[in-house]
Parts: structure tokens; C-alpha cells; sequence
């Protein structure tokens, strides 16, 4: 299959220490690939680098063959991102902040409104995109947090964590979400510390621990290392591969 | 460039959503001018008031004071002898006039009358116009009483009320049509500014100072809920995103600029486009030199909490210092802290427009020093303008 983005020795240090330190992995296109790890193992800061909001002391990014340091604007059209904290406006309406930033991603008044509406239809939030946003319940405004990085209509799509603290409902809708965006064509980048999530979605897994990829396969093949596959869960994967001690 | 306005037109969007910003921006203003309304009452709006205790109460005296009250600026307030020497010795006024008993009757015999003027000290500015426009009644009145007399004489029969009534009558006619003499007056009407005009000017320019420097705290607010960092990965530019942010600072400020002028002028009973749009013009300068320092303010200050303290400390001080409760116009070293505030500045200049006594043209030099400001500000800022919260 063909490689969408390919990440070569990604390096960032914070203060003289590593958050990422040479780390490599390719996406092919349209798969949805699982970028699992422990807290601060430099999960968000690599998907920092591969956005362009970050930019690597060490290595280079090529997303749909445009470089991340030299053709940022490039990369920037094809891309959407749905950081892990809530990046939104809560005082005003979910059809605002669609609109606002499917603008500031390029599209004309006219077409970001339409836009919104098939966006809003495709999380769940039809019926209310006209409220403001910080009456919402978490589940809503995160699938909010997910619309605005369909907004310009992404090859390959961040998300960081989109499913923390809600409901099943909402989860699930945000499950069928990813797999439609799938099918028409959409190419995931997905954290998750949900381990049965990324085994229902992934085609493929990283796995990250200090700043380092330790293991990169499609879940069957990362289990396959640990025992049989059919007996084996992916958080026993994640243990055997990154330990048992607690990380800062 | 078109993105920018684009953000700078939602950025007005989200602050009108913003009803806290609103509020502290707006509403508390709004009350505040209008409690000083109602505490200065409905004679702030003349120049002078006469303070008058009209003890005769006859028709002279009454056509006199009618007389006053035509005139252009100036209100009569009636008292009795015992509350305006209340009023007088409680420093309420500084000027006061009565009409003593008889003054009517004793003018209509031709016996002298005086009206008796008293006053605090050397009085006032007020307190001065005042009596100057009574004296031009009591000349009116006295000129018309002369006119009397005289056809009286020559017409020889002053019982014969109703001809001679005429004859004076045709006569002021006349010599109002076409008087004999005239004198010419080039200068034109100029309103003085006043201590009302520098205290609301200081009002309104501290104001505009807050919402330019509290305008901060949003901006940090967007750097740790990660809107900016969000913006950087659409098509926006990070040049793109500065010029936004400032230009909906300036629009910001210069919306409440509209509102609490517009209020001042009500308040000071100003009419006058001409001096309004020049005010408004005055008002953009100011709020780009604001918003220039609080775009300062939020690249130095780490949180929200730092932003806010930085703003309102600063503000205070420059109010303070910069003459918003307290002309400035003396020397030492109060005068010369001045010179380093903004109010000083903005606060002087609106007062010059308010007063009508100067254009924008003649407030050159505090234009370029404001604009001065936000060039260096926006300057400073520019290159100091991060989008996310921590080292990157
Ligand atoms: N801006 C920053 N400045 C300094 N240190 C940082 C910064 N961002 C991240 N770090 C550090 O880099 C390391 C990796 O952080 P990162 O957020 O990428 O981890 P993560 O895998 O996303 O963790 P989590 O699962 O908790 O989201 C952590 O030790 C973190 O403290
Ligand atoms: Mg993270």
C-alpha cells in the first residue's frame, strides 16, 4: 500500500531533554493508524511535529510528499487536527466555530456554511449546532473538538485522544465516524490510552514509550509477539512492551 | 490580509458574546456617566447657572430674569434669602444674586435700585458669566425704562398709559430692526472646556485603557486552551494571525469609544457631528496604541491571572498619574510622570475637541505620540508573539 506520511528521526527536546528522540514510522493511506504510549511517552509532541505547529530539532515529516519544515503550507491544506485539550470557542454556537475555522482553512463564507452542516450531521449535532458550545454535555463538545478538523476536508486526519471522559454513545458515534471517514478515503493518525478502542479500530499500531517508537504492526501481529493472538489482549501487549512502572 | 479581517470581525463577534467584557467594558461606563448625570442634574449641560433669591417678585424683576434665562447657556435657579446664604455658606455656589424688596416699585419711580451680587472669594469663571449676562439684562432694561421716561416727556402726558406704551413699543422695534448703532462680534461661540469635560474625558480614555489592556487576557486564554496553536494549522499565517488580533483590538475599543463618547457628548449636552467624528478619529489612535500594549502585555505576562494584574496596575497608575481625576498642570515631578503616561496624551486631546476650541489638527503632537506608542508596542509585541503557552 502506498505511504502517506513517512516520519524520519523525529527529535524534539524540551529544556535539553528529549520529549521524542529519533523516532521513525510511515502511514500509509487511507489506514488508520494507533499511536499508543504512557503519559508523556511524546505522543501529542510527535503529532505536533507531524502538523507543523511544531518544528523538529532533528528529522523531517513528509506528509502526501510535502516536507513539514519546507512546504508547511502545503502539508497545512491536506491535513486536519483534533488536538487532545478542547481548542474551541465555547461562547459561541458549534456552527460558528465550524465556520470559523473552515474559513481560516480556506473556504469561502458560502461553502464553510455548507460545509458545517454536513459536518455537524456527520458527529451527531444537527439538531443543536446553534447552541453555544459550553452548554454542551463533554461528549458533544468533543465531537465538536473532531468537526472543525473535517472542516477543510482532510486526507489525514490527528486525533489525540477524542474520546476522553464521555459517554458510550458518544464514543461510539465517534467510532463510526472514523471508520465512515475511513471508507471515503480519510488516512487516521489516533492516540488512545483505550486499548479495546484501538484494537476495534487500528489497521496498525505504534507504540511509544520515552520519547521512543518501540514496536510498530497491525494489532494480531503485535500480540503474536506476547502468546496466541486469540487469547492475547493488546494492554497485555502494552505492558510486556512498555512495563509496569507508573511514568510521571 | 482578508483573513485577517475575517478574524478580527469574529473576534468582535465573540466579545459582544462575552458578557462579562461587556459589561466591564460597556455597561458599568453607561451607569457610571449616567449617576454623574443625575448627580450634576439636568444644569451640567450650561455654562452658568444664576443663583438668584428674588425678594421683590414685581415685573421688572421678573422681565429681568426672563431676560436671563433667554440667554444662550445660562439657567436660573430660584432660591428664598435664607437657602441661598445656606447655599453660599456651604461653598454649593460660589456666586449669588438678590433682587431686594421694593426693586421694581423703586425703578418705576425713578429712584435708583441696585441688585446685590454675592459672592465666595473672588468668585468664579462661572460665577462671572454670569454676572455678565445679568449686567447686559439690567442695561436692556434700563435703556427701555430711559426710552419711557423720555417719550413720556415728550409725548406730555404720562397718565396717557396705552400711547405711551405704543410709542416705546414702535420704538424698540425699530431700533431692533435697524438699530442706530451696532457693534459686530467676529468671535465666534466657543465652548470652554470645562473640569466635567477633563473628568469624563479621563473617564473615558481609562477605560479605553482597560478593555485595550485587558484585551491580554483573552489572548493567553487562547494560548492554553490551544485555539492558536489549533490556528497555525490552518491556513493563517502566524503574521496573519498578529494583524487579526490587533485589528480586532482596535475595532473593540473603538466600539466602546463610540458608545461612552456618545454618552460624554450627552452627558456635557455636546452636539456637533463634526466634533464627534473627530473624537472617533482620536478614539481609533487611542485604541491602536491600547491594543498595542496589551498585545505587550500578552507576550510578557504567563497566565491570565499576571495579565490582568499587569493590566489593571497599569492602567491605575497611568489614570492616576496622567490627570484623569486631577489636572495636571502644574510643575515638579508629578508633571513630569505625567509625560509617561498615555492619559495624559489621549485625555488632553479629547478635552481640546470637547472644548471646541481645537481641531484635530491642532492635537499634532499628541497624535504622533500616541501613534508613537503603538508603533512601538505593535512593534515589540510582534516580535515577542508566541502561540503556545510553553518553551517550544
Ligand atoms: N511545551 C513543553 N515544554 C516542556 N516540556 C514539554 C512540553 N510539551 C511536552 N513536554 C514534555 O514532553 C514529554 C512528552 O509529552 P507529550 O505531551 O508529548 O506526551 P503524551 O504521550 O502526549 O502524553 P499524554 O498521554 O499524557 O498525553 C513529557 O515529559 C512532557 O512533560
Ligand atoms: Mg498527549
Amino acid at each position: 500500500m502506498e505511504t502517506y506520511l513517512e516520519a524520519e528521526g523525529l527529535t524534539k527536546y524540551f529544556d535539553g531533554v528529549a520529549a521524542v528522540e529519533d523516532v521513525s514510522f510511515v502511514i500509509r493511506r487511507k489506514e488508520i493508524f494507533g499511536l499508543l504510549g504512557p503519559n508523556g511517552a511524546g505522543k501529542t509532541t510527535t503529532i505536533r511535529m507531524l502538523s507543523t505547529v511544531l518544528a523538529p530539532d532533528v528529522g523531517d515529516v513528509c506528509v502526501g510528499g510535502h516536507s513539514v519544515i519546507r512546504e508547511g503550507d502545503e502539508v497545512r491544506k491536506r491535513i486536519g487536527i483534533c488536538p487532545q485539550e478542547l481548542a474551541l470557542y465555547p461562547e459561541l454556537s458549534a456552527v460558528d466555530n465550524l465556520v470559523f475555522f473552515g474559513r481560516m482553512a480556506g473556504l469561502s463564507g458560502r461553502e464553510a456554511r455548507a460545509r458545517a452542516r454536513t459536518v455537524l450531521a456527520s458527529v451527531g449535532l444537527e439538531s443543536r449546532g446553534n447552541e453555544v458550545v459550553k452548554k454542551y454535555s463533554g461528549g458533544m463538545q468533543r465531537r465538536v473538538n473532531i468537526g472543525i478538523a473535517l472542516m477543510n476536508r482532510p486526507e489525514l486526519l490527528f486525533l489525540d485522544e477524542p474520546t476522553v471522559g464521555i459517554d458510550p454513545q458518544s464514543r461510539n458515534h465517534i467510532f463510526e465516524t472514523v471508520l465512515s471517514l475511513r471508507a471515503e478515503g480519510t488516512t487516521v493518525l489516533y492516540t488512545t490510552h483505550y486499548m479495546e478502542e484501538a484494537d476495534r479500530l487500528c489497521d496498525r499500531i505504534g507504540v511509544m514509550d520515552r520519547g521512543r517508537i518501540v514496536a510498530v504492526d497491525t494489532p494480531t501481529e503485535l500480540k503474536r509477539q506476547v502468546g496466541d493472538p486469540d487469547q492475547t489482549t493488546l494492554e497485555e501487549v502494552f505492558l510486556h512492551l512498555t512495563g509496569r512502572s507508573l511514568r510521571d | 490580509m482578508g483573513r485577517s479581517f475575517h478574524l478580527a470581525r469574529f473576534e468582535l463577534r465573540r466579545y459582544l458574546a462575552h458578557r462579562s467584557d461587556l459589561a466591564f467594558g460597556i455597561a458599568l461606563p453607561v451607569v457610571l456617566f449616567s449617576l454623574m448625570m443625575v448627580a450634576l442634574g439636568p444644569d451640567a449641560k450650561f455654562r452658568g447657572v444664576m443663583h438668584v433669591a428674588d425678594l421683590d417678585g414685581g415685573s421688572l424683576a421678573s422681565r429681568i430674569l426672563e431676560r436671563v434665562e433667554n440667554a444662550d447657556g445660562v439657567a436660573v435657579r430660584r432660591y428664598t434669602r435664607d437657602e441661598l446664604a445656606d447655599a453660599l455658606g456651604r461653598a454649593a455656589i460660589s456666586t449669588g444674586f438678590v433682587i431686594p424688596p421694593g426693586f421694581s416699585a423703586s425703578v418705576e419711580s425713578g429712584a435708583p435700585a441696585s441688585i446685590v451680587v454675592k459672592s465666595r472669594g473672588s468668585g468664579s469663571d462661572e460665577g462671572r458669566f454670569v454676572t455678565g449676562i445679568v449686567q447686559g439684562a439690567l442695561r436692556a432694561a434700563a435703556s427701555e425704562i430711559e426710552l419711557r421716561r423720555v417719550a413720556g416727556v415728550l409725548v406730555g402726558d404720562p397718565a396717557n398709559d396705552a400711547r405711551l406704551d405704543e410709542a416705546v413699543r414702535q420704538a424698540l422695534a425699530g431700533a431692533r430692526t435697524r438699530p442706530p448703532v451696532v457693534v459686530v462680534t467676529e468671535s465666534m461661540w466657543v465652548r470652554e472646556a470645562s473640569q466635567l469635560d477633563r473628568l469624563l474625558a479621563g473617564i473615558v480614555v481609562m477605560f479605553l485603557l482597560f478593555s485595550g489592556t485587558l484585551g491580554a487576557r483573552a489572548l493567553i486564554e487562547e494560548r492554553r486552551t490551544g485555539t492558536l496553536e489549533r490556528l497555525m494549522t490552518t491556513r493563517l499565517s502566524a503574521g496573519e494571525l498578529f494583524v487579526g488580533k490587533f485589528l480586532a483590538g482596535i475595532g473593540r475599543v473603538v466600539l466602546q469609544s463610540f458608545v461612552l463618547l456618545g454618552l460624554a457628548f450627552a452627558v456635557l449636552g455636546m452636539a456637533g457631528p463634526v466634533v464627534f467624528l473627530q473624537c472617533l478619529v482620536l478614539a481609533i489612535v487611542v485604541a491602536a496604541a491600547v491594543t498595542a500594549i496589551g498585545l505587550v502585555i500578552a507576550a510578557v505576562a504567563r497566565t491570565e491571572e499576571q495579565a490582568a494584574f499587569s493590566a489593571v496596575v497599569l492602567t491605575m497608575f497611568m489614570s492616576v498619574f496622567g490627570g484623569t481625576f486631577l489636572p495636571t498642570s502644574g510643575t515638579g515631578w508629578l508633571d513630569v510622570l505625567a509625560r509617561f503616561t498615555l492619559n495624559k496624551y489621549a485625555t488632553d486631546a479629547f478635552v481640546g475637541l470637547f472644548g471646541e476650541a481645537a481641531t484635530l489638527a491642532d492635537q499634532g503632537a499628541e497624535l504622533v505620540i500616541l501613534g508613537a506608542v503603538a508603533i512601538l508596542g505593535l512593534a515589540t509585541a510582534g516580535m515577542m508573539f508566541r502561540v503556545s503557552s510553553s518553551a517550544v
